[in-house]
């Protein structure tokens, strides 16, 4: 428990170095500090509507996150999800296409099923990969989304191309509104419940199923869970294969939900967010959850700041850089610091 | 200690803490200019924190610590240097990408430039002075465990150091290499540096230190002594402790070191040849692999109730031996069977199934996952004979851990803490708990002392005479032949992949050690 609760505590301890360290950048060339700030407390959550675009962007963020953990867990470092992201939303455009004219309680399901199951393989190669011949799959996921990226645009420029389109953005033809889980403006009830499911059947996978401890020793010490008769080959091929669906979902909700269509490089950011989350909320689901909304904060955050800062819309991703910064370099003297306050009994 | 012979380092209630545990407390000693001093204890007992503070590697909560009657500002590895002290560690410290030369001159760091050549020919006499007999172009990986013993000792001494401290320097040695180490402790002496030798065995404490300290749970329990006014008997007692369960006379008298241990269990075993074996290996091979050479043409039959001692020179396929029997190396050719079931081609998942259980080589790495939480590492075994997605209730998982580990008298604070902050022996505990459960048929018990001092080491072999007495059929691997002789019914040795030898009581230390050689027939 304790463990928990510092380490929620250290990563707000670095949140706020690195907000503190984009104010002062920004007051250094010239802009107003505290007007940053209340931009983005503003933006994400205080102003009307600000928590419903935090949700917006937060809760696909968060089904993204979760997958991260499940195979981050098991000790995999599958950074592809941006990919499987990708090829979800392709997958579950070319349903929608294809099924087309067929009622919306068939073609909604099936499209989530194809985005879900598009993520999955997209996972599972590089996961095979792995598992087999042992290739890095920091390496073949990273390729994966390079990939990816290349399949979207010849996707929306080529079989799925919106004949009608502007020609700035490459762009499938919008999906039939009888088909949107929600409006352009983001958040549904349907989206709501479907990150509440994954919420729950995540917390559940992770914490009260064998698979979840195994999974955590595995990606702990492989070699020990070996001697104890685990093959490394179901627990982390089923890593990989839920990591990629749930990133495929996020995908196919965001086609279905505020895109409503699939834009050539739309959400470029969203995998690496995502796994940002996943380790800033230390792979715990219910952390991941906070973390994911406080992060879809920040993003709504960001239309506030040239309003009220004067800032660049992109300075939100000077803060997201800043705050990733710090979070990852493991710092010594705030660990030291952590562990000292508890060594004096701080916490019981 | 009222003599009047010059104090050289004087500790006065130093404590330790590592977050909830408790690992020194009131340590009060002081050691004498120019002597061999030990310390000694269970796994445990703080031994190494007592080294690390003294060196300062870790900060005393409470206490302080002189040296030459001057205070010494703890938690400084620098200052704890300046004033002369140098440990020598137990895992070796040097980079193995070094060579000789520029691991003492990384030691030395006097800020000179030198030409490779010239950095050679200066440690060179300096290796040479201290008999340590190296070539100082050699890389430090390349060095034999002896050797890079003296390398590390003789980089402590760089630096002027006048009190030395050697942590466990026996753990890694040959028989013949501690007889080398301890006449290179007597010269250190002779030319006046004070020693601190943390040991684990009796045996060698009288043989090299002239005083003795002992150390039990966090706390000094006796010392420094004059060791000629103690024997094994008495030291053995204070280092167990008045709590633990008396030692049966042989394991007493293979803890203290004397080789004429009588073998009285074994006048009783019964002529076993018509029961049915737990484990029968019918001409198992293996193919080659990383792991030390393959196996050849093994047959091996072991009986219920029954310990079959492993012997060999380490690196003779004990360990591809242990990992066909697991599933972890596969057995191109042969036959093997558990409980009468053909398990030739059965996953590790099954054979546990039929009642095998492994306590491996590495206690660290195949045993435990250091950085999970005891329950884990307690309910792993457990969990993989279900489905992967069967619910887990980790509260009831936590609940039986702890009753478990409390069985076992495994010492902890909580069973959620990390395995690694266990020491050796009480991290082997979880590991048999975990290993030798009621199901349990046949236990593979590779080196399972190593490492271990005696408290732990006797409680291991009681267990393991519980688990036969229970009906198990045990393989136990070790390279300790006095280990071997003192508890196994049987015992075979392997090398170069093959079974060269089988022995029954009384056995020849003389024979076996000759077939581990190769040199008999």
């Amino acid at each position: 428990m304790t463990e928990s609760i510092v380490s929620v505590f250290r990563a707000l301890i670095f949140i706020v170095i690195a907000l503190a360290l984009c104010g002062l950048i920004f007051s250094v060339a010239g802009y107003s500090a505290p007007d940053m700030f209340r931009a983005i407390i503003d933006g994400a959550f205080l102003r009307t509507g600000a928590l419903q675009q935090a949700l917006r962007w937060g809760l696909p963020l968060f089904i993204t996150a979760a997958g991260v953990v499940i195979s981050f867990r098991a000790g995999y470092f599958n950074i592809g999800a941006q990919g499987q992201f990708y090829i979800g939303a392709i997958c579950a455009a070319f349903a929608a296409d294809w099924l087309n004219g067929l009622p919306a309680f068939i073609v909604i399901p099936a499209c989530f099923l194809a985005g879900m199951t598009g993520g999955a393989l997209w996972a599972m190669w590089p996961g095979i990969l792995r598992l087999r011949s042992g290739a890095d799959e920091v390496i073949t996921t990273l390729m994966g989304n390079f990939l990816a990226v290349i399949v979207l645009i010849y996707v929306t420029s080529g079989p799925l191309k919106d004949p009608t389109g502007s020609g700035q953005q490459a762009s499938s033809r919008p999906l039939d509104a009888a088909y949107r889980i929600s409006t352009s403006y983001g958040v549904s009830p349907t989206i709501i419940a479907i990150a509440v499911l994954v919420g729950i059947f995540m917390w559940l996978l992770v914490n009260r199923t064998a698979f979840g401890v195994l999974s955590g020793l595995a990606g702990r010490n492989a070699t020990m869970v070996t001697w104890q008769g685990a093959r490394l080959w179901n627990i982390g091929l089923a890593s990989f294969i839920i990591s990629g669906a749930l990133a495929g979902l996020a995908g196919t909700v965001e086609l279905m939900g505020p895109n409503g269509r699939l834009a050539s490089g739309f959400l470029p950011a969203h995998g690496f967010t995502a796994i940002l989350i996943a380790l800033v909320a230390n792979l715990s689901i219910v952390g991941t959850a906070i973390v994911a909304l406080f992060f879809g904060g920040l993003a709504s955050a960001a239309l506030y700041l040239p309003v009220i800062a004067g800032l660049p819309s992109s300075a939100i991703d000077i803060i997201n850089a800043a705050i990733a910064l710090f979070i990852t370099a493991k710092s010594n003297i705030v660990d030291r610091f952590l562990r000292n306050w508890r060594k004096r009994g701080w916490t019981t | 200690m009222s003599e009047e012979k010059q104090t050289v380092l004087e500790c006065r209630d130093v404590g330790v803490r590592y977050g909830d545990v408790v690992a020194l407390s009131g340590v009060s000693i002081s050691f004498a200019r120019g002597r061999i001093h030990a310390v000694v204890g269970q796994n445990g007992a703080g031994k190494t924190t007592f080294a690390r503070a003294i060196s300062g590697l870790v900060s005393p909560d409470t206490g302080e610590i002189r040296i030459d009657g001057r205070i010494l500002p703890t938690g400084n590895v620098n200052q704890a240097r300046q004033a002369g002290v140098e440990l020598v560690h137990q895992s070796f410290a040097l980079p193995p990408s070094f060579t000789v030369a520029e691991a003492m001159q990384f030691g030395a760091a006097d800020g000179r430039i030198y030409s490779r050549r010239g950095l050679e020919s200066r440690w060179q006499t300096y290796l040479d002075n201290l008999n340590v007999n190296v070539k100082a172009g050699q890389r430090i990986r390349d060095l034999p465990v002896e050797t890079l013993q003296s390398v590390e000792i003789a980089r402590a001494l760089v630096s002027d150091a006048r009190l030395l401290i050697l942590d466990e320097p026996t753990a890694v040695l040959s028989p013949e290499g501690a007889q080398k180490l301890f006449e290179r402790i007597r010269h250190l002496k002779d030319v006046g540096v004070t020693v601190i030798v943390i040991l684990h065995k009796i045996r060698e404490v009288l043989a090299i230190a002239d005083t003795v300290a002992v150390l039990r749970g966090g706390m000094l329990v006796e010392g420094p002594v004059e060791c000629s006014g103690i024997n094994a008997e008495k030291l053995a007692e204070l280092i167990i402790g008045p709590a633990a369960r008396p030692l049966e006379d042989d394991q007493k008298a293979a803890l203290t070191g004397s080789l004429d241990t009588a073998h009285a269990h074994l006048a009783q075993s019964v002529d076993q040849a018509a029961v049915e074996p737990v484990l029968k290996l019918t001409a198992v091979s293996t193919r080659p692999d990383s792991d030390g050479p393959p196996l050849e043409d093994i047959d091996l039959v072991i009986r219920p109730g029954e310990i079959l001692g492993l012997a060999g020179v380490e690196g003779n396929g004990q360990r591809t031996l242990v990992r066909a029997i697991s599933a972890l190396a596969e057995t191109s050719e042969g036959k093997i069977t558990i409980e009468g079931l053909d398990v030739t081609r059965a996953s590790l998942q099954t054979r546990r199934a039929a009642g095998l259980r492994v306590i491996p080589f590495e206690r660290n790495v195949e045993g435990l996952s250091l950085t999970s939480a005891l329950w884990e590492n307690w309910s792993a075994r457990e969990l993989l004979q279900r489905p992967l997605l069967s619910m887990v209730r980790p509260t009831e998982l936590r609940q039986r851990c702890g009753t478990a580990l409390d069985a076992w008298e495994v010492h902890y604070s909580n069973v959620t803490q990390h395995a690694g902050s266990l020491s050796g022996g009480n991290a082997q505990k979880v590991i048999l708990s975990r290993e030798m459960d009621e199901q349990a048929r046949l236990i593979i018990a590779a080196q399972p002392t190593r490492g271990l001092d005696i408290g732990a080491t006797a409680f291991v072999w009681d267990s393991l005479n519980r688990a036969r007495a229970r009906g198990c059929a045990i393989l136990l691997i070790s390279s300790d032949l006095d280990e071997i002789m003192d508890i196994c019914d049987r015992v075979v040795v392997m090398l170069s992949g093959r079974v060269v030898g089988t022995f029954t009581p009384p056995y020849d230390l003389a024979d076996i050690g000759a077939a581990m050689t190769g040199v008999s027939k």
